[in-house]
């Protein structure tokens, strides 16, 4: 038998490291995979240059595709002048970029990267409670570095980001209590076992993926929910006088915490590390059947998944224009919130009345997976139809020339 | 303007439509449409016709008639002429000879008086040419003669940074 040091002490910080490692890293190529497509799509080509004259003891071996970006920024972060305001609150305006990191960084040890038991760093059965406790907690360092820059700006930004988070903290949470009905645990290994015999969450919450992903946009401050750091209105908002690397911290704290909202995405709706349905497919099972190997596939499916979330996020950015503040509480506490306790409620029923008799043939599941299934195909057939929707008549197209 | 828009159905409303048609148009952009940039010391743009480049110069349609001196709002044409007896169609001829016909582009705004000041036909100072690389390491590099004048096209186009950053000599200028 393993040394009980080694089992719960060594292994699991050796695996943390590791994931901790990845995943970092894809926060920083966060920042390259970001630009280069949001330049693609505004018909840009994005940094593409960066690395060109890369050379390694004498010989130039250029980095393709303007990769070397991804190295050059933490260096140029790392190597700028550190401003600090000599108005600012000294112990706040320090603690600020730091507060949001610690929560963002510990999250990483309770997700599943992979089938149990090596993929999974610490298997706990509240584990998507944990994750949501953590994450709702990385408001404080942007409301403190807000304030202690002592700059309007910076605490006009800290305090929408505060309102924005308290807003969409619910609708986050009650679009998750659909799925934890269906699958009866707070186990997120469970959930995502669950999917893999069943069907991915998305078909019968297709409500609550819905709603999930609304609410993660806005918890993240992103577009088209970024007002925290409207750059239009509010300079950049909370980090307004945040610098060099401290800056790059709330970067960080950024990218992270949408790792890890894109991780919950992946594993509540779209199946974590398996693709099957109804048992079939690449499944737990299988995958362990197949030892570290398998466990590496789904960590690599799984991985995949969450980058095709990081894109959706750039995707948006780059789709819709930003709400105003009013529009973005109207939606929240005005649909986002009655929408998901309407999921709840449907839910409710549909588990309690088809779900309990027959424990082992799940009609109310089914029932639900098909009008999800068919919710999506009528979007996508009325999406690709191709006639396009009549466009707007001019009445008076003199009218100010008369005037 | 008054302007009557179509009303929506209620699946455009329900399913939210507008938005996805929004990301379609994003989707086909980042995959399937051409990009704008030009990668500029790679691939260039040829300029159009009436692009207003740098000066041109011929010394065989110049009269040294300096008009274009005079109309410079700068000064910054230099013309040296002396005068020389010819045989033009079997009769002697006194002629202007330009010796030197130099501008000082640094200073120069590009105002093309000169070339609107030029007598001849055609003009034998004009701007309209395609070149466009006129950076400099060194402002000095800025002052022409005219022979640089009229052979710019010849000269090498720009490759990127140079290999070493160090001043160059002052040329050209005297």
């Amino acid at each position: 038998m393993i040394n009980p040091w080694m089992r719960f002490l060594v292994w699991p910080l050796v695996k943390f490291l590791i994931a901790f490692v990845i995943v970092q890293v894809i926060v920083a190529a966060m920042n390259w995979i970001e630009r280069r497509l949001l330049g693609l799509i505004q018909a840009r080509l994005g940094p593409n240059r960066a690395g060109q004259e890369f050379a390694l003891f004498g010989k130039r071996m250029p980095i393709p595709w303007g990769l070397g970006q991804i190295i050059a920024d933490p260096i140029k972060f790392l190597l700028k002048e550190d401003i600090v305001p000599s108005s600012a609150e000294k112990v706040a305006y320090f603690l600020g970029p730091m507060l949001p990191l610690i929560p963002a960084f510990l999250v990483f040890c309770l997700i599943p990267y992979g089938p149990p038991p090596s993929f999974v760093i610490t298997h706990t059965n509240v584990g998507l409670l944990l994750i949501l406790a953590l994450t709702s907690t990385g408001v404080y360092g942007i409301i403190l570095g807000g304030w202690a820059s002592n700059n309007k700006y910076s605490l006009m930004g800290g305090l929408r980001s505060a309102a924005q988070m308290v807003s969409y903290e619910v609708p986050f949470g009650l679009s998750i209590v659909g799925v934890l009905m269906l699958c009866g645990s707070f186990d997120l290994v469970k959930i995502v076992e669950y999917q893999e015999m069943h069907v991915w969450n998305l078909f019968p919450q297709l409500v609550g993926a819905f709603i999930f992903l609304v609410a993660m946009n806005a918890e993240n401050n992103r577009t088209p929910f970024d007002l925290p750091e409207a750059e239009s209105e509010l300079v950049a908002g909370y980090h307004t006088e945040y610098s060099a690397m401290k800056f790059a911290f709330f970067m960080l704290a950024e990218y992270s915490a949408m790792t890890v909202n894109c991780c919950l995405m992946v594993a509540l709706f779209f199946g974590g590390w398996s693709i099957g349905i109804g048992g079939y497919g690449i499944t737990t099972a299988g995958l362990q059947a197949l030892g570290i190997w398998g466990g590496l596939l789904g960590a690599i499916i799984f991985i995949t998944k969450v980058m095709f979330f990081m894109m959706v996020y750039i995707w948006f950015r780059a789709t819709f224009p930003r709400f105003r503040f009013d529009q973005l509480m109207d939606l929240g506490w005005k649909w986002m919130i009655p929408l998901a306790l309407a999921n709840i409620f449907v839910t409710g029923i549909v588990v309690l009345a088809l779900g309990e008799a027959k424990k082992n043939y799940y009609w109310g599941e089914i029932v639900m997976s098909v009008i999800g299934a068919a919710t999506i195909a009528l979007t996508l057939f009325l999406l690709f139809r191709g006639s396009r929707p009549a466009a707007a008549k001019v009445m008076h197209a003199s009218r100010v020339s008369e005037a | 303007m008054l302007v009557e828009y179509p009303k929506p159905k209620w699946t455009e409303k329900f399913l939210l439509l507008d938005m996805f048609e929004g990301l379609k148009t994003t989707f086909r952009q980042l995959f399937f449409e051409k990009k704008v940039t030009v990668r500029y010391p790679e691939e260039r743009l040829e300029p159009a016709d009436r692009f207003r480049g740098m000066f041109r110069f011929s010394y065989d349609r110049c009269i040294a008639c300096k008009l274009c001196a005079v109309a410079c709002p700068i000064d910054i044409i230099y013309i040296d002429v002396h005068d020389e007896q010819r045989e033009v169609d079997g009769k002697m001829k006194k002629l202007k000879v330009l010796d030197r016909y130099d501008i000082d582009v640094k200073r120069c705004m590009f105002c093309a008086l000169c070339e609107e000041a030029c007598p001849t036909k055609p003009k034998s100072i004009w701007l309209t040419t395609k070149t466009y690389e006129l950076a400099s390491y060194d402002r000095n590099d800025l002052y022409f003669n005219m022979q640089e004048l009229e052979y710019w096209d010849d000269r090498p186009r720009y490759t990127g940074l140079p290999e070493e950053e160090a001043p160059k000599q002052i040329e050209g200028a005297e």
